[in-house]
């Protein structure tokens, strides 16, 4: 019984140097987390050579490219932010940016559509 | 007296995912628990057949979201040895020293979640806070949180940084520990709700093919990393506990952080040693395994997780079959909670840390 209340006090003890210790959490809307540097976010198309070996990596099938109309499509309704598309991309075009709010309220926005510049020789 | 069939879950908070389990009741002790598993069912192995190695890669980090590492590293594994390639030295403390600390939040997190159950509300928290640190050091190095993608076939995506991060973690974490220790080890409300409940002996242990710290804590030793090529260089004892009770798997889980900061110590000494990494990256888009059956196994935060990989020589494998650990210790239930009672059952099941996506994968 005398021990059973010793540790019932000790561990109240243990409590309590808690009371007076900075909070560990951010307050999300006023406060926002800064992503670090190699953070997978939002990817971002510049200079595609439309090699095409982003999708042949990319698990959800995302990404389409559209060589006649020149377009890049990333739906990221079905991105799941892997980044194999970024690290196996030859010419460095495709980058995760540290845009992780990509809430919106229209379907359609979240089908990211870049332009690409000039077609791959090799294919 | 009329028996009362009762439903604990498939939402039930602490199952930690959706587990139905079917509890035959007589009064308030429970004749027979049938566990309904499948809810959190994904097809990870069905999966694999339509997709070629790197693209099942991401996915497999998904398989058990508290200890990623562990699959990941199984599958780059699988294909290595298929190739015959060798780490060096750097890649493989890279390695050990991410699998650790991977070890230690799913056990941090399990200790929050166990106390949770048994209505404590402190230690949750306090763990979560010490795991928050490992995530966003997993964050800095690899991007994501959980869903790391960070091994690739041959070696890791990009070289290691913020060792400090680790240093200081480490630093602090065995006070940490003791804290927990103080709270809750000897707690009286703590040890009447485990100490001799759900115990667990070695034979039936053995039977339903129980790994990992449930099987060590019922006094066997068994602990997969002893043969382990990745810990061949590191010095570490296993946790064995002889009980067999819920507090033993309690206390092992936490003698076992311990083990694993020693681990993560070794493999930081190692990292700071040898500065270049050198790695032999397999081209993913050419990779096609040979035909044949390969079959790798790790020692996983819930026990023994292992793949089995059939190759037709495609570049995709014609069956892969993961074993986890979880999935047998569900299966465990069925003889474990007969004849307790039923306020024990949530200690009970909680105490063998389940984690549903591993068991349905």
């Amino acid at each position: 019984m005398f021990k059973d209340i010793k540790y019932l006090i000790l561990s109240m003890l243990t409590v309590f140097k808690h009371l007076f210790k900075k909070p560990v959490t951010l307050e999300y809307p006023e406060k926002r987390n800064i992503p670090p540097e190699n953070f997978r976010g939002k990817p971002v198309v510049e200079n595609c050579k439309c090699c095409g070996i982003c999708t042949r990596v990319c698990p959800s099938g995302a990404i389409t490219i559209d060589k006649e109309n020149k377009v890049f499509k990333i739906d990221l309704k079905k991105c799941i932010f892997c980044g194999n598309c970024a690290y196996y991309c030859p010419h460095g075009a495709i980058k995760m940016s540290k845009e992780y709010e990509l809430g919106t309220e229209e379907k359609e926005a979240l089908v990211l559509n870049y332009k690409i510049g000039g077609a791959d020789e090799r294919n | 007296m009329s028996k009362l069939k009762l439903n604990l879950g498939p939402q039930h908070p602490s199952t930690h995912g959706v587990l139905r389990l079917i509890l035959e009741l007589d009064g308030e002790k429970i004749i027979s628990c049938e566990p309904d598993v499948g809810y959190l069912h994904r097809g990870m192995e069905k999966m694999a057949e339509k997709l070629t190695y790197i693209q099942y890669l991401p996915l497999v980090d998904r398989i058990d979201y508290l200890a990623g590492f562990f699959y990941s590293e199984l599958l780059c594994r699988t294909v290595e040895k298929a190739f015959e390639i060798e780490l060096s030295p750097r890649v493989k403390a890279i390695r050990v020293l991410l699998l650790e600390l991977n070890r230690i939040a799913s056990h941090l997190l399990w200790i929050g979640a166990f106390l949770m159950d048994l209505g404590a509300v402190s230690p949750f928290f306090y763990a979560f806070r010490e795991r928050e640190i490992i995530l966003q050091y997993f964050e800095k190095i690899s991007g994501q949180r959980m869903m790391n993608n960070y091994f690739v076939f041959g070696g890791v995506r990009r070289d290691i940084g913020y060792l400090e991060d680790v240093e200081n973690f480490l630093k602090i974490l065995p006070d940490k520990v003791n804290d927990y220790e103080k709270l809750i080890t000897e707690n009286p409300i703590f040890l009447q709700r485990t100490k001799g409940k759900g115990v667990l002996d070695k034979k039936t242990a053995f039977n339903f093919a129980i790994t990992g710290v449930n099987l060590r804590a019922s006094g066997v030793s068994l602990d997969f990393r002893k043969g382990d090529y990745l810990y061949k260089d590191f010095e570490f004892t296993p946790v064995v506990l002889e009980e067999g009770d819920s507090w033993a798997r309690y206390k092992a889980r936490i003698m076992e952080i311990r083990e694993s900061a020693k681990i993560a110590a070794q493999a930081l000494e190692i990292l700071k040693r040898e500065n270049n990494l050198e790695q032999t990256l397999i081209n993913p888009l050419t990779l096609k395994l040979p035909e044949g059956e390969y079959f790798q196994e790790i020692e996983a935060p819930r026990g023994l997780a292992s793949i089995y990989v059939k190759s037709t020589g495609d570049s995709k494998p014609y069956r892969l079959k993961w074993r986890t650990g979880s999935y047998y210790s569900v299966n465990l239930l069925r003889k474990i909670l007969k004849g307790a009672y039923l306020n024990d059952a949530i200690a009970i099941s909680g105490s063998l840390d389940i984690i549903l996506p591993e068991v349905d994968k």
